[in-house]
């Protein structure tokens, strides 16, 4: 054949009969990053899973969109004046995706099978206040607590603890069985996982969709191009700079929510020069939070004090961010015996591009301050093996957590879980007021304690709370009945695709 | 002959069992372990030390690698530590879904850059060798991610004419499978085939300026004999050699276009891997990949045998 220019022509015109037509109406296409790891929700860790955990199976209580606490299979709870005994009352009548109805023993089983030190769940430092679970009668479940929790029935919403068939743990990682609005189908590692209908899902009218895919995409632009094309319907976790440049597309609609999700520089609290309060102090001196924000999130989050958000009501809207003060910041460091000031390496995660933004920003605006930052790079892979909890300064950062209590308690409490593999923070103050507030059930008293850690946690810093950080997703126009949630996984029992 | 290859054979077995020994050494050398990996940004000391021991990291590093050894032997590629699945079918589904990948773009790669290559060395100095040149240039010296965010930009986004990702199930239809083929099969394939082009020109124009070419020439043969029965079959052997690698490149070495196009191969497979530090994944990947290799290698120098008499392995000299 001989190459003219209407044989090109002819086949330009042609190559549209080879686009595929969408496979099925009304399945959602969600683009996501990585390839879950584990499909037993206990067991998971990255965000990638936790969208697939809130499909596939349901917990006894829900986080709604707006952070409030819902029932899930629990219809309704109690707590004893105390607040160390809660009693959940069941859904009758749910069935798991494999037919077998779910009672409490499936429940009870869930929660021997985590606090069981051997199955080596990731969450379980959450739940080390549950000292029994018992099942008096097949629709009730009572939960003793060995200290007063006033968030039980908020942390039971969380990710990983997904109610699942007594019994079935060995086949959870090929054959999930929830009793969520979405069957597991099938999974292929690195290309989708494909869940459908649950024709029998205990809330009457849901799921509206026929189906979900969650297709793993790992390069930006392609999706992106994969949305534009209609290709995929929603991209999950769209990189905060695309969020201005994609807003503007007719056929797309982008939504940037805020969290609770924080990122910091960690300073060492125990070995110079950070074990130096007033060195940590000079350091939020020198800086100005609200740059910081716009350098490294392009505007997407606002500055704060702790891992409280500024869009939650415990937030001490009282502290002002002080102007910036290099001049101050240099005078502290010298009354701290730095009169030259301090050069240190900062190390930043490779592979965690916003975190490596931050460390490369802290650099630049920490300089005048007397800070003299060198940016060092470690493969996020190592980092828990080799930086966190050791290096004196380092770039790292944590998801949102379901209620103030776990955000704040195990990362700056003196005893916390994280604080140990953070900073080695303490401080009387900030441990006093997180003590009284989870002995307490009333939100007037936990108001008031979280604003005391806060105050206490800003006179005396732990290291550098940048900001809590926005969440973005990209989808279609075609899309309904989604709300971007600031948790990152996705509520889509009335979600539907034109 | 025979002696030959059941001692090359053999030799591929040694590569293996080294290979593996290597893997295994490197992995443990890493920073962390894959109960970090597992366990993410959950990883408390205590959290650590539990799933350490469950997994048996704890035991001495010889009674791992015997473990992991002795189930091979008894065909048993091990459990992906990761996945909580076995090992095996995981590699053989990626290893499927790039021997297609792979296959297309070698079969243009070899044909291609061989007529093409001919092509170049018969018509040297005139505009269409000029034109490859310079093409063949371009190719070479783009990396291939280029042309591959190009084509989605250009042909998914822009044209909306093709599919932005690179793989369908076949259950969606052979069409769609194809169409989804279609970019990362001509993104693989452009590369290789300036390269092995440019190659075949240049063995190509030494053949034909070879004295046996001008006797094939003096003996009144047809120009298309001289070119295709005398010089192309000694042009071929670096050719051939190139395109062995090549082979094994498609296989496994294609990660940055598997991630481009989201492409569920062999390649990326082992990335994740070797991410979560889970070495039965990535021992059971690479010994697959090794032997691929291996064979693809043994199938080029037996190809040497076959295009010209002047080799002969085995028998004595």
């Amino acid at each position: 054949m001989k190459l003219t220019r209407r044989t090109i022509l002819g086949a330009t015109l042609a190559l549209p009969a080879i686009r595929a037509a969408r496979a099925a109406t009304d399945v959602m296409r969600i683009a996501i990053g990585t390839s879950l790891a584990k499909l037993d929700p206990l067991l998971t860790t990255i965000g990638d899973e936790y969208i697939y955990n809130n499909l596939v199976f349901n917990g006894l209580t829900r986080m709604a969109a707006d952070l409030s606490t819902q029932p899930d299979l629990a219809e309704s709870w109690s707590f004893s004046d105390d607040l160390k005994r809660w009693t959940f009352r069941l859904h009758r009548g749910v069935k798991f995706h494999d037919g077998q109805e779910m009672t409490s023993a499936d429940v009870v089983a869930l929660f021997k099978r985590l606090l069981d030190p051997a199955s080596a769940a990731p969450s379980r430092s959450n739940y080390t206040m549950v000292s029994g679970v018992t099942a008096p009668d097949p629709y009730t479940v009572v939960f003793e607590l060995s200290s007063p929790y006033g968030g039980f029935a908020d942390i039971l919403s969380d990710r990983q603890v997904k109610i699942v068939p007594a019994g079935s743990a060995a086949q959870l990682a090929s054959h999930p069985i929830g009793t969520g609005p979405f069957k597991f189908v099938s999974y292929t590692p690195g290309d989708r996982l494909i869940l459908a209908r649950n024709a029998d899902y205990f809330e009457p009218g849901m799921p509206k969709l026929q189906g979900v895919e969650l297709r793993i995409i790992p390069e930006i632009s392609v999706k992106i191009a994969a949305l534009e094309a209609g290709d995929i319907d929603v991209l999950w976790d769209l990189p905060l700079e695309q969020v201005k440049q994609l807003g503007g597309r007719s056929e797309v609609r982008v939504d940037s929510v805020p969290t609770a999700s924080w990122d910091a520089a960690i300073m060492n609290n125990l070995i110079p020069p950070f074990n130096d309060p007033r060195v940590r102090l000079a350091f939020q001196m020198a800086v100005s939070k609200a740059d910081v924000v716009d350098l490294t999130l392009f505007g997407q989050g606002a500055p704060t004090i702790s891992p409280i958000p500024p869009t939650h009501p415990f937030y001490a809207h009282d502290i002002a961010f002080p102007p910036v003060d290099p001049d101050g910041a240099r005078k502290l460091l010298a009354e701290a015996g730095h009169p030259e000031g301090i050069t240190i390496p900062i190390v930043v995660p490779v592979g965690r591009p916003v975190r490596e933004r931050l460390g490369v920003t802290l650099q630049q605006l920490a300089k005048p301050g007397g800070f003299d930052l060198q940016v060092q790079r470690v493969p996020f892979s190592s980092y828990d093996a080799e930086v966190s909890g050791k290096a004196p300064l380092y770039i790292d950062g944590y998801f949102a957590r379901p209620t103030i209590d776990t955000s704040t308690y195990p990362f700056l409490h003196s005893g916390g879980s994280w604080n140990e593999k953070l900073w080695h923070y303490s401080d009387v103050g900030v441990d006093k007021a997180l003590e009284a507030a989870r002995l307490s059930g009333d939100l007037g008293v936990q108001k008031t304690q979280y604003i005391a850690m806060q105050t206490a946690l800003n006179a005396n810093p732990a290291g550098f709370f940048a900001y809590a950080v926005n969440f973005a997703c990209a989808y279609r126009k075609s899309v309904g009945g989604v709300t971007t949630h600031p948790m990152r996984w996705f509520d889509l029992r009335t979600a539907t695709v034109a | 002959m025979r002696a030959y290859v059941l001692r090359r054979l053999l030799g591929v077995v040694l590569v293996l069992l080294a290979t593996s020994l290597l893997i295994f050494a490197i992995v443990h050398v890493l920073p962390g372990n894959v109960a970090y990996a597992i366990l993410g940004e959950y990883a408390t000391p205590a959290a650590v030390a539990t799933l350490q021991q469950r997994l048996g990291l704890n035991d001495p590093l010889w009674l791992q690698y015997w473990h992991w050894l002795a189930g091979v032997l008894h065909g048993d590629m091990g459990q992906s530590l990761v996945m909580d699945r076995p090992a095996g079918p995981l590699i053989l589904d990626a290893l499927g879904r790039s021997a297609i990948l792979a296959g297309s773009a070698f079969a243009i790669v070899a044909a291609g850059g061989i007529a093409l290559g001919v092509h170049a060395a018969t018509h040297q100095g005139r505009a269409s060798d000029l034109v490859m040149t310079l093409a063949q240039f371009v190719f070479i010296a783009v990396p291939d991610f280029f042309w591959a965010i190009l084509g989605v930009v250009v042909f998914a986004s822009w044209l909306h004419l093709l599919p932005a990702t690179g793989y369908a199930p076949p259950a969606d239809g052979l069409l769609a499978w194809a169409s989804h083929l279609l970019l990362p099969v001509v993104v693989l394939s452009i590369g290789l085939l300036a390269h092995v082009s440019r190659l075949t020109r240049a063995a190509m124009l030494e053949a034909l300026r070879s004295r046996y070419v001008l006797m094939a020439r003096a003996k009144g043969l047809s120009e298309r004999r001289v070119l295709w029965r005398h010089a192309a079959p000694n042009a071929m052997l670096p050719t051939i050699t190139i395109l062995a690698i090549d082979f094994g490149l498609l296989i496994g070495g294609v990660v940055v276009v598997e991630t481009v196009f989201a492409y569920p191969g062999l390649g990326r497979l082992l990335v994740f891997a070797i991410e979560h530090h889970d070495l039965p994944l990535l021992q059971a990947g690479m010994l697959v990949l090794t032997a691929i290799y291996a064979l693809a290698n043994l199938a080029a120098d037996l190809g040497y045998a076959a295009l010209n008499p002047r080799i002969r392995y085995g028998a004595a000299a």
